[in-house]
């Protein structure tokens, strides 16, 4: 009798509605949160939002982030202003997706997509330099030939939010105070939050 | 505490600054007397070596009894004082103060240089007000725009403390920058057509309390949280400012400097400071090389060591240890120095070694003479200067120079062959004629200068002019040795030129300032042997070998055809010797013709300790990892020993500093743990006075953790006396080492050849930016180097008959060439001033070593 009670199992569970999806065909909703690999934004305009900074690599635990600025080019600016994101690469061999690095960022040139499923073969693969992370002119996420996802996740990849607010102030918390970008045009405010307002007051 | 004290007899005032008391000197400023109690108050514009101005208003407090706020920095503390720096008060000033500044200040922080090292940053954060009320449109100017090639400014983040303008004014002496307009739009500018070229550019960046000047060789380099740290001494220069080398993802990125009290006083000189970039040039050798028919190619350490210590040995064997001779060794550290002395003299037995490429003085003056210490200037009854250009030659002694008599009021007597940059503040100048003794008058005019005086007479000495025999300085030297209580103080300015000689690079010396004859038992008991003769210096060792005399030259990165003053006497040399061993890092004029090639470490990719003009032994960091295989020029000659039949057994650079503390008389006592405990290391020799070396207490630190925001002020190494002064016993413990060499000062006076009266008698000196490798491998400096022209009183211009700026042919015994003429009101009428210049157009060319001075004669083109 024991040996049988096995099949039991199975045979119950054959009447119950399925759990599985065929995986990658089919796929979870993703948590609106989801820390996955990073982009570079660019403005409406095509200019990049990276200045070169180093503020995303100063803050990053794991040390995986490497920028270089350089001066932007007078006759065919990379960004507005004086520097621009020479160099970036960020290893996701090292990378523990917390996120930091999009807070640090003081232009919000770097975001973290849903994009996670990647798997490589080779080390120099791990390591996205600036050309891989750029958004295309379209403004999405470019897929490299290792990555594994479909159309419409790579939506809302800077749907992001500071922990905190900038610079401390209650006044900004739950506002939506991030620029403009390209495809998407000034992101709609999250649950919770005001539309953009350029001159906070003090509440 | 002890309060019992009568009144009468007390010399300090008792202060007491939010409730800490303590003494202070009287005199002394609140805001420096409260930061050496622990008790820091912001501030802007006031600086440690800067006189205060009392103008960002950051340092007002509160002081009982008084009216008002007083500036921290412009108020010297008084018997009984009570100060207090956290009121509300004061906390409502501040806050008011930073919400100002920062009206129109542009926040730019993340593509500002200075940001994350920010003093602006660092008090805003410690004691502003968290926001502003102004939301209005802030003020805009162009950015950035360049003062000079160096210095660029951004007058959006300026916030008119005027530093750099008191800096420039007060410290450098060149007047060239200063306050436009007024109120909001006041702002910093050179003047019209004018750059900030001041030698001492730099400084300015480093002192500037926000990020409105940059320098253009670190902009958008690195951020200060990816640099990393390590302090040095720069050896650009024999003077060895302190400072702190910073380096990013393995490249020397940045040079600041560190404030000592003996030497640099937080300063640097922009060559110093910026000649960093030519340790990573892509012209750089870093492979080990051997030529076989004409062709170079790339081989394994072993293979050309091997083949460098059998062309030493076939030399040695065939034609005696005489036949081979070593050139250089100034520009690496003491062990690099020691270790290849032992090398030459003790190993093959040669005395033909020579650090110096006749462009110095004799070693038996500069070992022997009696040494001035550079802090001797500021208490000294008279600075004589018998040197040519100090601003070019050795900047920052030059600032200390000037400190000296335009602050503290020494009087100068410049003896100078034509007048330089502090010739307008001497109390008396008497020029000398190169070949010619002193004017007779010159005791007379120095006792007069030196009248109601007391203190020593400091003589600045240094090879003013390289077309002039050095005998002419040293018989100088003899004449000013009569003054009654005098000191020299030498201002060669290669490298690490005394260390070099301290350790035996010059002939008839072994290590430790003893001579051949006096150290021969000693040295012999420590080495196995000694040359049995004094050997040649380089003058000598070029001539042997242009004779064809000696066969194995060995250059330790030197390129005599570049740097002896007589090019056509060196090229000679080159072209005549057997075979050519070069250690250096890049291939030049001379290392083009060697056998072998070795790459050696450079600055900042070694360790060691080096000795600066006034005998200081300090310490150089290794920052960056060496480029390619390239090895320490110590370890390359320990190798050669090795191969040549000697272990050497000598494993690190301290195990050398070590040996040279045992075996050197000089530096006895001065060990690896000594210097580096030493904060301000130590002057030669320890002996009887080591008690009055100051160990260092605690790291340094370059950023203030605390955020207080004096991360920028000149950095400062902290430390205090000794509890227990260091062992004497181990000092003096090898009483049978020799006697230190003392300066016969009966220099021979050289012969003056009569000046023939349509001749002009020729001045070569250096220009701080010369054709040498490090300027000529950092692009950034080598756009500041000057064509040579002949400078010449304008009464020899109107004979010869061309207007400044025009061409003339000159003429020496060596030949003719075409250059540019100008008139130069400073060069005494006869004589004819050049800077160095091995190119085509310098003076290398018209340079006869041969003759004690060189006499052009001047004609126009027409
Ligand atoms: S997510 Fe975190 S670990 Fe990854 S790059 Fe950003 S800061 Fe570094
Ligand atoms: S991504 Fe943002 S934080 Fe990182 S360097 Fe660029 S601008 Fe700076
Ligand atoms: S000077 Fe200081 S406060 Fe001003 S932008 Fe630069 S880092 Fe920021
Ligand atoms: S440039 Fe810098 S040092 Fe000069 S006045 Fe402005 S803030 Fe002060
Ligand atoms: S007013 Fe005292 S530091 Fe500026």
């Amino acid at each position: 009798m024991g040996r049988f009670s096995g099949f039991l199992v199975t045979l119950r569970q054959m009447g119950k509605p399925r759990l599985t999806t065929e995986y990658p065909k089919v796929k979870h909703d993703k948590p609106e949160r989801l820390h996955g690999r990073h982009v570079l934004n660019r403005y409406e305009d095509g200019m990049e939002k990276c200045i070169g900074c180093e503020l995303c690599a100063g803050v990053c635990p794991a040390r995986c982030i490497y920028v270089r600025g350089a001066d932007n080019p007078i006759d065919d600016p990379v960004s507005p202003g004086e520097r621009y994101g020479f160099v970036y690469e960020i290893n996701y061999l090292r990378c523990i997706h917390c996120d930091l690095c999009v807070e640090a960022c003081p232009t919000e040139a770097i975001t973290e997509t849903k994009l996670f499923e990647f798997s490589f073969t080779n080390r120099s693969d791990a390591i996205y330099t600036k050309d891989q992370l750029l958004v295309d002119d379209a403004g999405r996420a470019q897929r490299l030939p290792w990555e594994l996802w479909l159309g419409g996740e790579d939506d809302a990849t800077s749907a992001w939010m500071r922990a905190t607010s900038p610079s401390g102030a209650s006044a900004y918390e739950g506002r939506v105070s991030w620029s403009g970008e390209l495809g998407f045009g000034v992101r709609p405010p999250e649950h919770g939050q005001q539309p953009a307002n350029p001159k906070p007051q003090d509440d | 505490m002890t309060t019992a004290e009568p009144q009468a007899q007390k010399t300090t005032v008792t202060v007491t600054v939010d409730g800490v008391t303590f003494e202070a000197q009287p005199g002394e400023l609140v805001i420096k007397a409260a930061q050496e109690h622990g008790v820091y108050i912001p501030r802007f514009c006031w600086h440690e070596r800067m006189e205060p101005v009392g103008m960002c208003r950051m340092c007002l407090v509160e002081i009982e009894g008084g009216r008002g706020y007083p500036p921290a920095c412009t108020t010297p503390v008084a018997d009984g004082m009570v100060v207090h720096t956290q009121t509300d008060a004061v906390k409502q000033i501040q806050d008011g103060v930073l919400e100002f500044l920062l009206i129109n200040h542009p926040l730019d922080c993340p593509v500002c240089d200075r940001g994350g090292e920010c003093p602006l940053q660092d008090q805003t954060l410690a004691f502003g007000p968290g926001e502003s009320r102004f939301v209005e449109e802030k003020r805009h100017f162009p950015k950035p725009i360049p003062l000079s090639e160096l210095v660029l400014l951004d007058r959006e983040r300026c916030i008119q403390c005027a530093r750099c303008i008191r800096f420039a004014d007060e410290i450098a002496g060149d007047v060239l920058i200063d306050f436009v307009d007024r109120g909001d739009r006041m702002q910093v500018l050179n003047f019209e057509e004018q750059p900030f070229d001041s030698y001492f550019s730099g400084n300015t960046v480093q002192i500037c309390p926000v990020g409105a000047l940059t320098a253009s060789q670190y902009r958008f380099r690195a951020r200060p949280w990816d640099l990393s740290t390590v302090e040095t001494s720069c050896t650009t220069c024999s003077m060895h400012c302190r400072g702190a080398v910073q380096s990013s993802s393995n490249r020397l990125v940045r040079l600041l400097a560190v404030d000592s009290e003996p030497v640099n006083h937080g300063w640097l000189c922009d060559k110093g400071r910026y000649g960093l970039e030519w340790v990573h040039s892509e012209h750089r050798l870093i492979e080990p090389q051997v030529r076989d028919g004409g062709v170079w190619s790339e081989v394994s350490w072993p293979d050309a060591l091997d083949r460098a210590a059998d062309a030493i040995e076939t030399a040695k064997e065939l034609h005696g240890a005489d036949a081979i001779a070593v050139l250089g060794g100034a520009r690496g550290t003491n062990e690099d120095a020691y270790v290849w002395s032992v090398l030459a003299k003790g190993v093959i037995g040669t005395d033909n070694v020579d650090a110096q490429l006749g462009d110095g003085l004799p070693a038996e003056f500069v070992l022997g003479m009696e040494r001035a210490e550079i802090a001797d200037l500021d208490r000294a009854r008279a600075i004589v200067v018998l040197d040519h250009d100090l601003r070019d030659e050795v900047p920052v002694l030059f600032l200390r120079l000037r400190r000296a008599v335009l602050e503290l009021g020494v009087p100068l007597v410049d003896l100078a062959p034509a007048a330089h940059g502090l010739s307008a503040h001497a109390a008396v100048i008497a020029r000398t004629v190169p070949g010619e003794p002193l004017a007779a008058n010159v005791h007379d005019e120095i006792s007069r200068a030196c009248e109601g005086r007391q203190g020593r007479v400091v003589v600045v000495v240094g090879r003013g002019n390289l077309a002039a025999a050095a005998d002419s300085i040293v018989g100088a030297a003899a004449e000013l040795a009569r003054v009654h209580d005098v000191r020299f103080l030498s201002a060669l300015r290669r490298g690490n030129v005394h260390g070099a000689l301290d350790a035996g690079l010059a002939p008839g010396f072994l290590p430790g300032r003893t001579t051949l004859d006096a150290g021969r038992a000693w040295f012999t008991d420590q080495w196995g042997g000694v040359p049995a003769e004094r050997g040649l210096d380089a003058e000598g060792i070029l001539r042997a070998a242009a004779d064809g005399k000696i066969r194995v030259l060995v250059l330790v990165g030197a390129d005599p055809v570049s740097d002896f003053p007589d090019a056509t006497l060196a090229r000679r040399a080159i072209d005549a010797v057997d075979t050519i061993i070069a250690v250096d890092g890049f291939e030049s004029e001379s290392t083009k013709r060697a056998e072998v090639f070795l790459p050696c470490t450079l600055w900042g990719e070694k360790a060691g300790t080096v000795t600066n003009l006034e005998g200081r032994v300090q310490r150089v960091g290794r920052k960056v990892a060496p480029e390619g295989t390239a090895m320490d020029d110590w370890r390359i000659a320990a190798e050669l020993a090795l191969r040549l039949g000697r272990d050497l057994d000598l494993a690190t650079v301290d195990e050398v500093t070590d040996e040279i503390a045992r075996v050197a008389p000089a530096f006895a006592g001065v060990t690896s743990e000594l210097v580096k405990s030493a904060r301000d290391g130590a002057v030669l020799p320890v002996a009887g006075h080591l008690d009055e070396i100051v160990l260092r207490t605690g790291e340094l630190s370059i950023m203030a953790d605390d955020g207080s925001g004096t991360s920028w002020d000149p950095i400062k190494v902290h430390g205090e006396a000794p509890e227990e002064p260091a062992d004497e016993s181990e000092v003096t413990a090898h009483v049978d080492a020799p006697a230190l060499h003392v300066w016969d000062r009966r220099a021979p006076q050289p012969e003056a050849p009569a000046r023939d009266a349509y001749a002009l008698r020729l001045v070569v000196g250096r220009a701080l930016y010369d054709d040498g490798r490090l300027v000529s491998e950092t692009p950034l400096l080598q756009r500041l180097v000057r064509d040579p022209d002949l400078r010449v009183h304008p009464s020899d211009l109107a004979r010869i008959g061309v207007d400044s700026g025009g061409q003339v042919k000159v003429t020496s015994t060596r030949g003719s060439q075409v250059v540019a003429v100008r008139a130069d009101a400073g060069v005494p009428a006869g004589i004819a001033c050049m800077d160095f210049s091995a190119d085509a157009l310098g003076a290398a060319l018209l340079v006869d070593a041969g003759q004690p001075v060189v006499d052009l004669r001047v004609e126009s083109l027409r």
